[in-house]
């Protein structure tokens, strides 16, 4: 921190850039436009991207081609996961999503299923309410709703901003093992196993 | 004057009354004391033991839930060792409770889950071996055996309160669990009950299971619209799906000290849908200004039965509701007889009564509160219940002491003979005097087919009782000799220690009879109807000219059996016209219906109070303090005993107009959570006698009605009367309950 306090700009490195002073009268001025423009200066800017094309070492991303890589905590559009163990939705609609959330746009209904089960009937976040805050992500006691790196939400219909089907995890990705576990806030932390506490059996 | 106990809990004075338990005046004096499975309106189940307490002298824990105090004793609710104790039971609590908080409905509002989390209990250091419970089906409830605790407060309420004792613990250490008394399958008036005092999950209500969570819900705080007794209940309201307003999800009750039967718990989907149509109101409007006559039903506040006679003012049309009619001639008969206007009894009088006298009324399906009361009189005083009906009625086979069964139609003489051997004693009028010694007691006795002995065990059962109650039921209103027998029952109350409790029919016939001012319906034309029949309907049921707010629609006031003005409140939104729109139109000018509130009748008894004024809670007490009672009001009493008319006698197949469990009117009628049957049930004798099998569709003719039903034979009925419901039809709310009938099968 001492580093990032100290104020004193004199002896830390700093130096003053030596530019020139700004031409004040029209003599002067006509001798910079003369000087700018026989020195060749634009040819010099031109080179340096002919070389680096010619070398291929092209650092422009490509968008929409090329996408950045998102880091696993940035907070964009939910994802549903599934369960690893029976490819089944997680969500058990136990409602603390619907409840934290501060704008106030999810919405889920529940019902009991024919094996007497609680089933989510229906699951909506409004994105266009929704302030990708993370509470949910975080309060979701089974890691069933978590943020992904899906950032791009234009269309041209509202309603179209998203689907549950969008946000769940395909199920042939599910199968292909290919579903990301989310390493955002709220997430199992390592050596989780280590920490849980065993009923203990006497039989 | 009764002793009083002085001790000390914690420290602090405190008096105990006779009969009070340590954990009854420690939760008087605000001083908490943990508890699982007490609950204030039965005996103590004594389950939990999580109310130990010390006492000085004593050796070991005491259960305050259960235990009187002596007089100067030392009461310590708070030591290491109770606490260590307390955390011991919750730790059992604990042991194998599925961690399924996250989907199970009570979540947020469970016991268990408090009182975990208030003794700190973070991890299990008990075990054992878990079995497989399934969860079983019982109709509107689902029970959970794995999420039981065995607290015992539904069989408690079940069998103290509600009266079916249903349900039953089957003992078995672990093992136990709750199942059905005597069946394979629960049996029961399904009031709901035992789910609305279940502290866990483990019974809940089958319809509301896994769709809402306690967290979700807003509650509005209302009134039962289904029958007189005035239930109060919450509304608990939630949306549903994302583009719809707010629809009620359940009904909760404050179950520590009131009881609902399963119209109010189940049937709340009545709520009507409606637009702003100009052109309709324009029509009604129209309609309303040519009319001669409103017709309405009971099925309305106060606030609208007082607009309603406003209109009759402005508009010079007459009113007709002949069930209010019916019972303000029979009020206004008995207070001729007793010099006031309201009866005098309550529920809470029933509650506390120890000897209560039914008549005129099939009243479990009635009125189930005042059967309820009936139910705690008898298990918690040991009341005698005298019913007497022409029916027997097997609801309340585990309650009555004695059964009375007169013939039908006799209820006047039955009455006469009522009042001539509780007036045996007394001292009273000459008048009355003359009307007792005038009463020719073996022809009453022959036709109503009461014997002297039944009247004999009754007087001997009633020796030594202090607080009696004679109850008197819809039956009468309609009975030709109505006002007689309002008459003869105001001199029972008048002469002896009996208060009258008059059942009124519907949820607001007490409130319209006394706001309204009632011409007797003619058959004439050009009839608006207000809920009702007539040529241009305005109506909260389906088939209307203009749709109206239900009653769970707007705000506005009833008057119950207590004769306590009650509160109603909006609990679903409606998007149309209500009544007071209407009487604006007409020429009135409020701008919103509850201004009419504290305009009501004083010489009725109604005060001068607004309706934002009027609470709708109990106290922490459990003191009902919503709305407010009815003023007394003295009135001139220059009423004379009529001699007693010739019994009328009813032969052949003759049908009783009554409500099956739970069905009370057109709104229980359009619930879909509430059984519907609208089957003529008659038993095996009366198929004989009317030729007819189960399940026959029958033609059933009574007076110049005739109407086509399903016959069932129900086999806890006996003699010749079957039952006709009225729930569906509101056709014969304002007859005779008892009628001779032609039932031809129809083929």
């Amino acid at each position: 921190m001492e580093a990032f306090n100290n104020r004193n700009v004199a002896d830390n490195g700093y130096f003053m850039v030596d530019i020139e002073d700004y031409p004040t009268d029209g003599w002067g001025k006509f001798k910079r436009v003369v000087k700018r423009t026989f020195r060749g200066e634009l040819f010099v800017g031109l080179w340096v991207v002919m070389r680096e094309m010619l070398r291929f070492d092209i650092h422009t991303i490509q968008y929409p081609q090329e996408k950045m890589p998102i880091g696993p905590r940035y907070r964009a559009v939910h994802e549903m996961k599934r369960l690893w163990e029976s490819d089944a939705e997680r969500c058990i609609g136990c409602g603390l999503c619907e409840k934290i959330c501060i704008s106030d746009c999810i919405r889920m209904d529940t019902k009991i299923d024919e094996n007497s089960r609680k089933e989510v009937s229906s699951y909506t976040i409004n994105l266009g309410r929704c302030i990708f805050c993370g509470y949910c992500a975080e309060v979701c006691p089974e890691l069933a709703i978590t943020h992904g790196g899906e950032y791009e939400n234009g269309s041209e219909q509202r309603e179209h901003f998203i689907m549950y089907e969008d946000m769940l995890t395909p199920i042939d990705k599910m199968k292909a093992g290919a579903q990301l576990e989310f390493e955002g806030f709220g997430s199992i932390t390592p050596h989780e196993d280590a920490r849980v506490k065993k009923t203990p059996l006497a039989y | 004057m009764e002793k009083l106990i002085n001790f000390t809990i914690d420290g602090k004075d405190v008096v105990a009354a006779r009969g009070e338990t340590i954990l009854q005046v420690a939760r008087k004096n605000d001083i908490y004391i943990p508890t699982m499975c007490y609950i204030s309106k039965t005996t103590p189940c004594a389950s939990c033991r999580m109310c130990v307490v010390e006492a000085e002298g004593v050796d070991g824990f005491v259960l305050s839930c259960n235990t009187p105090p002596t007089d100067g004793v030392n009461i310590t609710t708070n030591t290491v060792e109770l606490e260590a104790e307390r955390t011991n039971i919750m730790k059992l609590y604990d042991v194998n409770h599925p961690l399924e908080c996250g989907v199970c409905d009570k979540s947020g509002e469970c016991d268990l889950q408090n009182k975990t989390l208030e003794f700190g209990v973070s991890q299990q250091n008990f075990s054992t071996r878990e079995q497989h419970r399934p969860v079983m089906h019982w109709g509107v409830i689902d029970y959970d055996p794995a999420l039981c605790i065995m607290c015992e407060k539904c069989t408690h309420v079940c069998n103290e309160v509600i009266g079916d004792d249903a349900i039953d613990v089957q003992f078995g250490g672990y093992s136990s669990v709750i199942v059905p008394k005597g069946s394979d399958t629960l049996d029961c008036t399904f009031c709901g009950e035992c789910t609305a005092v279940c502290p866990v999950g483990a019974l809940v209500g089958a319809d509301f299971k896994y769709s809402a969570n306690a967290w979700e819900l807003s509650r509005v705080p209302s009134t039962c619209a289904h029958c007189s007794a005035g239930c109060s209940l919450e509304y608990e309201t939630r949306h549903h799906g994302i583009n719809t307003s707010s629809s009620i999800q359940r009904v909760k009750n404050n179950f520590e000290f009131t009881s609902l039967c399963g119209a109010g718990r189940y049937g709340f989907d009545f709520a009507n849908e409606g637009s702003k149509d100009a052109t309709a109101l324009s029509k009604v409007v129209q309609a309303l200004k040519n009319a001669s006559a409103i017709r309405f039903s009971s099925l309305i506040t106060n606030e609208e039965a007082h607009i309603l006679q406003l209109l009759k003012e402005q508009l010079n049309v007459k009113l007709f509701n002949e069930d209010a009619r019916q019972f303000a001639s029979f009020m206004k008969a008995y207070s001729s007889i007793s010099g006031k206007l309201h009866h005098s009894a309550s529920l809470d009088a029933l509650k506390q009564a120890d000897a209560v006298i039914v008549i005129g009324s099939k009243i479990a399906t009635d009125n189930p509160g005042v059967r309820y009361a009936m139910t705690t009189a008898s298990r918690h005083n040991g009341a005698k219940i005298i019913y007497a009906h022409p029916l027997e009625d097997a609801l309340m086979q585990n309650t009555i002491t004695q059964f009375m069964k007169y013939e039908a139609g006799s209820e006047e003489g039955v009455m006469a003979l009522l009042t001539h051997a509780l007036l045996k004693d007394v001292e009273v009028d000459e008048q009355t005097r003359a009307f007792l010694d005038n009463l020719d007691l073996g022809y009453l006795e022959a036709e109503s087919n009461v014997g002297d002995d039944e009247i004999l065990s009754m007087t001997k059962a009633l020796k030594r009782t202090q607080k009696r109650v004679l109850v008197v039921g819809s039956d009468m209103f309609a009975h030709k000799q109505a006002a007689n027998i309002a008459k003869l029952a105001a001199t029972i109350e008048k002469y002896t220690n009996f208060s009258l409790l008059i059942v009124p029919t519907q949820v607001n016939t007490l409130g319209i009879s006394l706001l309204c001012d009632l011409d007797k319906d003619e058959n004439i034309g050009n009839v608006v109807g207000y809920n009702a029949s007539g040529e241009v309907i305005i109506s909260s049921l389906e088939e209307a000219d203009l749709s109206v707010p239900s009653l769970n629609q707007q705000e506005g006031s009833v008057v119950s059996i207590d004769n306590r003005v009650l509160p109603m409140n909006v609990a679903v939104a409606f998007d149309g016209y209500c009544l007071n729109d209407i009487a604006n139109a007409c020429g009135l000018a409020k701008e919103n219906t509850i201004d009419y509130t504290q305009e009501f009748n004083e010489a009725s008894g109604f005060k001068a109070v607004a309706f934002d004024n009027l609470e709708n809670f109990l106290s922490t007490y459990g003191e009902d303090v919503r709305g407010y009672l009815l003023d007394e009001v003295v009135c001139v009493s220059d009423g004379v005993l009529d001699e007693v008319a010739e019994l009328p006698e009813f032969n052949g197949t003759v049908i009783y107009h009554s409500n099956p469990v739970l069905q009370f009117n057109a709104y229980t009628n359009s619930s879909k959570h509430l059984e519907n049957d609208t089957a003529l049930r008659g038993s095996t004798q009366f198929a004989q006698v009317a030729k007819v099998n189960d399940g026959d569709r029958v033609e059933v003719s009574f007076g110049d009605t005739s109407i086509q039903r399903v016959f069932k034979i129900d086999t806890d009925l006996k003699g010749t009367i079957a039952l006709n419901p009225n729930f569906d039809m509101n056709l014969t709310i304002d007859r005779y309950k008892f009628e001779k009938s032609k039932i031809v099968r129809v083929v």
